[in-house]
């Protein structure tokens, strides 16, 4: 069962008491309006942040520290929300009742995460110099290795081109020219703004009550000037002139990444049929393009769609030789039309529905998938439980999910080939 | 079915095995929706010799994948996958160096859907024709594997370091090698290795085991049947042939995976207990709360992609490093002197029981995942071990086992380094 709490004006604890797991779950998260001048300061905080504090200023004592708590798994994280990035961190811990000498693993990991908020390692009104600069060059590689990926950097140029009107296209983590820029004291400052505006979620997952996580959270935060900002509301596609992109690479297959744009994101009533649709369209091994696109026409290897609900955006992606781009690209958008005239079977409707709702079924399953759903759900402002979302889909009929397919419009797309053509 | 308790756990195991021979382990998860079922059978891309039948029989790299993909085609054009979407869920397969495994993952109609993995995995059907149209698309699958760093950079590795165990030809096989595919060989392996007695069913989930049991048998039947006999004797060198290995591809930054070459180990207890103490040698001398991990993560050489540990297949084991870095041979020298110093030094206690503490409790998340758990399971149960043992061989290791696996692995005569350099590479800072 979620339970949600505003332990203070801005910070909301979500938690999800549960027995079943051998570990916990805890994550920390700023969230921020998704904008160009911020993205790379939201993206680098956390990084540098984990990397030294007052009582462990380097790195290695850090780590010396989280390992004798067996082994408490962290990570900075900064996720995309639609309109919102966030900033923070997770904590994954084992659960007390395997802890050797009866200590709580929880409250070593709360502790800790007040260090990393409350006490960083501060040098002449900035982070640590040191720091800043190593997690710089470190976020930088990240940001270049985008291309080792040829599917997603395919796939990233789209979106940047189709998302020109609002934040969506900006890249996750910044742009590398940004990240060069930061200085320590900039990112501090950057820190204390939003330690003070940012409303805060904190979700949780184990076995200890929310009364437990909201008490040991509650004088961390406590103690902090907080003026929190209410975020502008979630938005849908933002229009803009569609465009076909072509890019070559030294590579030996080729990338094709398409743009459809539709005007049904989470929020509305019509999410679960359009979910259903991108279900037997394109996600999984029993949707159209994999069965007819690759299987029945080998026309490539890996071929699927995606939705992105918080946007209305749908995206097909597929690993195809390079002189197949135009027939793989019509099949495409044929086995679309198919959808849109009603062309879909008994069995791929109820296939699909049936994919959909065990990935329900499962949320629950684990502390990761619980925290990601209700999270997401959250934030872009989707108000389905699972169980609700089940229901809803058992119920849709096939005319509702063709009415869904109507609204979804070819957009954009980019063409990764070989240079050697 | 016999029940274990693992009380240090929280786990129950059922397991048995079968009159057919089949391997059935069963771990109940009450509670939970979802259940998966691995049919695993102990064949994989390095088995390409093996006697049956009375014969030797010498199959194209590459065979044990190809026939993991045929294995998905059903008489009457029956499409499997189709089958189990039907009841909503998914089944895949992979094939590695020394297992291929068959799995679906569902929330309802779990006896339909195990009845469905044990009957389709037990049904060979191989036509030329459609021999012939897998070619395509494995073809394409290995130029996938081409354009992919990842995959490159490892099958370099291989290659460079080994010269006469199998594990230097990539698990897929060549386009020239898939070629020789017949569906009688195909056949032949099926028969050879696709017997309850060569294979291992493992369930997690909120299921019944005795059912489980009971389904085994309906659709394996009781019988017996011969299973091939693997040639696993190669002979392999510890020293690596060459030293590096060099190529050029479209990435951001230079790739590295640096190796050192290990003696196998052995099957059971005392090949897990040396995994195990491989593992925390590998935590000491390069993980993140080692001081070599933070020099050179300090010094600008490695960034969080860093990362390796203790890898062991059939007939051979390495200790692997790898990530993106500009001075990859720096990396090497840096190994070798630090391993040098501990073998020295050794590990003090207060380190090493913040090792076993967090590699214990690391264990002890991982139970968390059911794939994970699953595959485990699986594994050991091929090397002969109970996998949730686990604790008890943890308690059982000294520090010095660890200061002697290091002393005796990490040598620059059983090193060998694996880089792909940007195609356009930019003056080095």
């Amino acid at each position: 069962m979620i339970e949600t709490t505003e332990i203070l004006p801005g910070v909301k604890l979500r938690c999800f008491r549960d027995t079943r797991f051998k570990q916990g779950r805890l994550i920390f998260q700023f969230v921020r309006a998704m904008e160009e001048k911020e993205a790379a300061f939201n993206a680098l905080l956390p990084d540098v942040m984990l990397r030294a504090t007052e009582d462990h200023p380097d790195m290695r004592a850090i780590s010396q520290h989280l390992d004798s708590l067996y082994g408490v798994a962290t990570g900075a994280l900064v996720r995309r929300v639609g309109d919102y990035q966030t900033a923070g961190f997770g904590f994954s811990f084992l659960d007390d009742r395997f802890a050797l000498a009866g200590e709580s693993v929880l409250a070593g990991v709360l502790s800790f995460l007040e260090e990393l908020l409350t006490r960083p390692l501060i040098l002449d009104g900035g982070f640590h110099p040191e720091v800043v600069e190593g997690e710089k060059r470190n976020l930088i590689a990240t940001i270049e290795s985008e291309l080792n990926n040829k599917a997603a950097y395919s796939m990233g140029r789209l979106l940047r081109s189709m998302c020109r009107g609002d934040t969506f296209g900006l890249p996750r983590l910044g742009e590398k020219a940004d990240v060069a820029a930061i200085t320590p004291q900039a990112l501090y400052d950057h820190y204390q703004r939003i330690r003070r505006e940012s409303p805060i979620e904190i979700f949780y997952v184990g076995s200890a009550s929310m009364e437990a996580i909201a008490d040991l959270i509650r004088p961390i935060v406590g103690s902090w000037q907080r003026n929190p900002v209410i975020l502008p509301p979630q938005t849908g596609f933002t229009p803009v002139e569609g465009a076909d992109l072509t890019e070559t690479m030294d590579i030996a297959q080729g990338k094709l990444s398409m743009g459809f744009t539709t005007p049904i994101t989470n929020r509305d009533p019509e999410f679960p049929a359009m979910q259903v649709l991108n279900t037997l369209f394109g996600a999984g091994m029993t949707s159209k393009l994999f069965l007819n696109v690759r299987e029945k026409l080998s026309l490539c290897y890996s071929v699927g769609s995606s939705y992105y609900g918080t946007k209305g955006i749908m995206t097909v992606s597929a690993g195809i030789d390079f002189d197949r781009e135009e027939q793989t690209r019509q099949e495409i958008l044929r086995q679309l039309q198919l959808c849109r005239e009603g062309q879909i079977s008994h069995e791929e409707l109820s296939a699909a529905k049936a994919a959909l709702c065990s990935s329900l079924r499962s949320t629950h399953d684990t502390p990761a998938a619980i925290e990601g759903y209700y999270s997401t759900a959250a934030l872009s402002g989707m108000g389905l439980t699972p169980a609700r979302y089940m229901e809803e889909v058992r119920s849709l009929t096939l005319d509702q999910v063709v009415a869904a397919a109507n609204t979804v419009t070819y957009h954009s797309s980019h063409f990764l080939k070989g240079d050697n053509q | 079915m016999i029940k274990t308790q693992y009380p240090k756990l929280d786990e129950v195991l059922f397991r048995k095995t079968l009159s057919n021979g089949l391997d059935v382990i069963v771990l109940p998860r009450s509670g939970f929706s979802r259940k998966i079922a691995y049919f695993v059978t102990d064949f994989g891309s390095i088995h390409t010799d093996f006697t049956f039948a009375g014969k030797l029989w010498q199959t194209p790299a590459g065979i044990a994948h190809f026939l993991e993909h045929k294995m998905f085609d059903m008489p009457g054009d029956r499409d499997v996958s189709a089958e189990f979407a039907a009841w909503g869920a998914n089944t895949n397969a992979f094939t590695s160096y020394d297992m291929t495994a068959y799995y679906f993952s569902c929330t309802e109609h779990f006896d339909d859907c195990l009845r469905l993995l044990l009957e389709f995995v037990s049904t060979p059907y191989f036509t030329e024709e459609s021999v012939q149209k897998e070619l395509g698309i494995i073809d394409q699958e290995i130029g996938m594997n081409e354009d992919a760093p990842d995959s490159r950079l490892y099958d370099n590795l291989m290659a460079g370091a080994y010269t006469a165990h199998p594990i230097r030809v990539p698990i897929l096989g060549s386009r020239e090698s898939i070629r020789q595919i017949t569906p009688e060989i195909l056949h032949t392996c099926h028969r050879a290795f696709y017997t309850p007695g060569n294979m291992l069913l493992c369930v997690v989930g909120d299921v019944d085991p005795e059912s489980v049991e009971a389904i085994a048998l309906e659709v394996l039947g009781n019988e017996t049947r011969e299973v091939g006999q693997k040639i696993r004797s190669w002979d392999e060198p510890l020293a690596s042939p060459t030293e590096n290995v060099e190529t050029r591809m479209e990435v951001a930054m230079p790739m590295f995976s640096l190796m050192f070459k290990c003696d196998p180990v052995d099957r059971g207890e005392k090949g897990i207990r040396r995994e195990i103490i491989a593992e925390m040698a590998c935590e000491a001398l390069f993980g993140e709360s080692s001081q070599l991990y933070q020099q050179l993560y300090e010094d600008g050489i490695i960034d969080t992609s860093f990362g390796g540990g203790f890898e062991v297949i059939d007939g051979c084991a390495m200790l692997m490093l790898s990530g993106d870095s500009n001075f990859p041979e720096t990396i090497r020298e840096a190994v070798l002197a630090q391993a040098e110093t501990i073998a020295r030094e050794g590990v003090s206690d207060t380190d090493f029981a913040r090792m076993l503490r967090c590699a214990l409790g690391s264990r002890i998340k991982g139970l968390d995942s059911f794939d994970s758990t699953c595959f485990r399971l699986c594994a050991y149960h091929l090397s002969d071990f109970d996998y949730f043992d686990f604790p008890r061989i943890y308690e059982s290791i000294r520090p010095e086992e660890l200061q002697a696996f290091l002393a005796e692995t990490i040598r620059r005569e059983n090193s060998c380094l694996s880089v792909i350099y940007p195609t356009c590479q930019e003056e080095q800072p």
